[in-house]
């Protein structure tokens, strides 16, 4: 078989150093613009935070702690088998790859099922603003509001986590039809960037949502 | 380039931090801190977030250009939240002193 890394190599780049540094910065400056989607819901939760602290914590205290816990715990161990996955890559293990690639889309499943249960739940408790929200509490307005914001970030949030399960299992496909190497393994690691900043969404998510309330219960 | 290539150890022992981290979070968000629960528990997403950032994402092992991409969304982004902030809490609208 040809060498992988020379019909990677397009015409406009010096070498397949060149190449892999711009794949690099293209990929950091998407994430960066995904800090600023992000970081616009995240100011605008603290302002409102700040506005009405304890309907905040009121909306905090309904979520279901535990599992919110849990799945920071779940995608924390998928963030870690996609760092294996590029490492087994680095060295140009297929099998290893594979192996853990199959592992991150599999712990991924495990919190996007986490996540709908909540959801469910919400839906149950009737904590759908909006829609379906029973709450009689004087600052119910803004207990609603939490949840405008809960519902949004973490939708959003989870909407990355579906497209990355998608692009986890273009990189499988790929790996599995011999396009990586120890010298070309560049969509591996772009892939992996991107799961770890989702990873890192919801690690303030986790902070912001479910921490404040948790004493309450 | 980040071929410098990361240890299986160093990447077990962020597993772990993380893990003890998120741990740590749960735990004191059961202790009724006030108004510190909010930001202990964003101070200890930064670190988890800055430990991912470092070793799953291999900032550590970038180029300059890459770092300092870096380094300009994070403080970009604190520019838009403490400017917004800094506004919303000087114009007394807020239930806090300092008006």
């Amino acid at each position: 078989m040809a060498d992988p890394i020379a019909l990677a190599l397009r015409e406009q780049f010096h070498s397949a150093e060149q190449q892999h540094e711009t794949s690099t910065v293209g990929m950091w400056i998407f994430l960066i613009t995904e800090v600023m989607l992000f970081g616009g819901l995240f100011t605008a939760f603290s302002v409102y935070r700040m506005s009405h602290p304890a309907a905040f914590d009121q909306g905090s205290a309904d979520m279901e702690f535990w599992m919110g816990a849990v799945n920071t715990a779940v995608l924390i161990c998928s963030s870690f088998c996609m760092a294996m996955a590029v490492h087994s890559a680095e060295k140009g293990k297929n099998g290893r790859l594979a192996l853990f690639l199959i592992l991150t889309i599999l712990i991924g499943l495990v919190f996007l099922g986490i996540k709908f249960t909540e959801y469910y739940l919400h839906y149950h408790d009737q904590k759908l603003p909006g829609i379906l929200f029973h709450d009689t509490s004087p600052d119910a307005a803004y207990v609603q509001m939490f949840f405008v914001f809960y519902f949004l970030m973490t939708g959003l949030h989870a909407f990355h986590m579906i497209i990355g399960e998608g692009i986890l299992c273009a990189t499988l496909f790929r790996t599995l039809l011999g396009s990586f190497s120890e010298r070309y393994h560049t969509p591996v690691e772009l892939a992996g960037l991107y799961w770890h900043f989702v990873d890192t969404v919801w690690v303030f998510l986790f902070a912001i949502f479910y921490i404040p309330g948790a004493h309450m219960k | 380039m980040s071929q410098s290539s990361v240890s299986v150890k160093t990447y077990a022992f962020t597993l772990i931090a993380l893990l003890a981290l998120t741990l740590l979070t749960s735990l004191l968000g059961l202790v009724d801190l006030g108004k510190f629960s909010f930001i202990a528990g964003v101070a200890i997403a930064a670190v988890k977030a800055s430990l991912i950032a470092c070793f799953f994402m291999h900032a550590l092992y970038e180029t300059k250009l890459i770092r300092v991409i870096m380094a300009g969304g994070v403080i970009w982004f604190l520019v838009m939240i403490s400017l917004t902030l800094g506004d919303y809490l000087t114009r007394g609208w807020m239930p806090y002193p300092g008006k």
